[in-house]
């Protein structure tokens, strides 16, 4: 199935994207509806839930006090993790990590740490003895396609509704983490030969090479990655960078509004 | 069970520490069908626990030693998130989650005609989001939903509840902190439509007699239950989506 059905899905790609059309209809920079809601989960410190299209995540923040690296007394940790899970779809099977969740987990990651939104300084407990380890974990429960948009949002927003709870591990008083910025990630698929944003479950069966694109608050890059077989020209990439900053400043916003509330 | 009669587990007025009655069962809803990726799904919240289970099937068995000649077979995966807990959890199977995959696959074997779909597989996924005692009721109940949203012909549902014992009286569904300090926990899964009971698991001290009222009491709560279920398969299609 399999193997068959993406080469006929790839014709189809094809003729759609020569009369500038996509398979579900949207134009070629054109989202899928979005949904964030944030603080959904009672034991996780900070949660967040994305509906994205089809696609449906989870991501939740759990603390834990460490032993700092003896080369950094000073500086916590931030660990962001992935799971594709059986849950969701049928397509994913039960086991070790697949390199596809570590891709996933680490993308995410790289956007968040490299951003500087946590600084590891103030994740210190106690210099040289006790500092506190942030683990974010995303769980993929619904996987219709543009996976890695959906688990960055739900990642930072978890993140940024985290509460540390101190007074757990009687190290003080519970508080806000402290969170200086929202990178945001912003993906694109070659499908039917030109790249689109947010691809669809089946522009991801019947495309090629994917590029997901992280920005900071400023705008910035803080991570890129480049997935699958395909090359692309920097004239191409141009083009998907502006469409990222306009993406990445409206889910920033949404963002902003959730925790406000 | 935890420690036995250390901690405060009944007020003076009798009720319990939540505020509920020894009989009164933590609030419950189910959305049926909330996975697009999936065949079949649901989410239960009890309490403050969250179970979401997918259905993908029938599809082929492999490997192929693991095919009936005769019947369907049910893999069940339980499992929580690493968020689900106070402490963070490892992600991976560990004993526990293994035995309650086992148990409840066996239980709802016992459901499902799997004599209809011989050589063929039924996988059922079972993630907790949130725990707060009673993960283990909460996933039978969403699976057997998420079987019905799959459209998996079944002889019945099955529900899941548990009473147990907290300070020598026997209270339905126990909470985290009567699961943690309390002398027993009975989970069962029983088929509402029969009383019969497809799961059973028990761990503490009960006598004859307390186990007795906590089945009368687990019935009683199978049954609001019940109706919660086949309110949210009715929500499910009523709509016209199917």
């Amino acid at each position: 199935m399999v193997e068959l059905v993406p080469s006929l899905l790839r014709q189809e790609l094809d003729r759609l994207a020569a009369e500038g059309q996509r398979i579900d209809g949207r134009g070629q920079f054109e989202g899928r509806e979005v949904h964030l809601e944030v603080d959904c989960l009672y034991n996780a410190e900070g949660s967040a839930k994305v509906v994205w299209g089809d696609t449906i995540i989870y991501a939740g923040v759990k603390f834990e006090i460490r032993t700092p690296w003896p080369d950094r007394p000073t500086q916590g940790s931030l660990m962001c993790g992935a799971e594709l899970r059986p849950v969701a779809h049928r397509k994913y099977e039960p086991g070790p990590p697949s390199p596809e969740s570590i891709e996933l987990g680490r993308v995410v990651d790289r956007g968040i740490r490299e951003s500087g939104c946590i600084d590891m300084d103030e994740l210190c407990i106690v210099p040289g003895e006790k500092v506190w380890g942030v683990m974010i974990d995303i769980h993929v429960l619904s996987d219709g396609g543009n996976i890695f948009d959906a688990a960055g949002l739900a990642a930072i927003a978890a993140l940024r509704t985290a509460v540390v709870p101190a007074e757990r591990f009687d190290v003080g008083e519970d508080h806000t983490l402290k969170v200086n910025g929202t990178p945001i990630m912003a993906s694109f698929k070659r499908a039917g030969g030109r790249f689109v944003y947010d691809p669809s479950e089946e522009e991801e069966l019947g495309g090629d090479e994917r590029i997901h694109i992280t920005l900071g608050d400023e705008g910035h890059l803080h991570s890129l990655q480049k997935g699958l077989k395909g090359v692309f020209t920097p004239d191409e990439f141009a083009e998907i960078l502006a469409v990222a900053e306009q993406k990445c400043s409206e889910l920033r916003e949404m963002v902003a509004e959730k925790e406000g509330n | 069970m935890g420690g036995y009669g250390d901690v405060k587990l009944l007020r003076e007025d009798g009720k319990r520490l939540d505020g509920r009655a020894i009989d009164e069962m933590r609030p419950v809803t189910i959305e049926a069908g909330v996975l697009p990726a999936a065949d079949g799904s649901a989410m239960v919240t009890h309490g403050l626990n969250v179970a979401v289970a997918a259905v993908y099937g029938p599809m082929e068995a492999h490997p192929r030693k693991i095919q009936r000649q005769d019947r369907a077979v049910i893999d069940v995966r339980y499992n929580m998130a690493p968020f689900s807990t106070g402490d963070r959890i490892r992600p991976g199977f560990n004993r526990r989650s293994r035995e309650i995959s086992k148990v409840t696959a066996e239980s709802l074997e016992s459901v499902v005609l799997v004599e209809r779909y011989p050589r063929s597989k039924i996988r059922v996924e079972i993630e907790i989001l949130a725990a707060e005692a009673g993960t283990r009721c909460a996933g039978i109940t969403a699976a057997s939903v998420a079987l019905a949203d799959a459209g998996i012909p079944m002889r019945d549902m099955i529900v899941g509840v548990a009473s147990g014992k907290i300070e020598d009286t026997v209270v339905l569904d126990l909470d985290k902190a009567e699961d943690n300090y309390g002398q027993a926990d009975l989970p069962v899964g029983i088929l509402p439509n029969t009383g019969e009971i497809a799961f059973l698991q028990m761990d503490g001290d009960l006598s004859i007699d307390e186990y007795n009222l906590a089945m009368e009491y687990n019935h009683k709560a199978a049954k609001e239950i019940h109706e919660i279920m086949v309110d949210a398969l009715k929500r499910r299609y009523e709509g016209g989506e199917a």
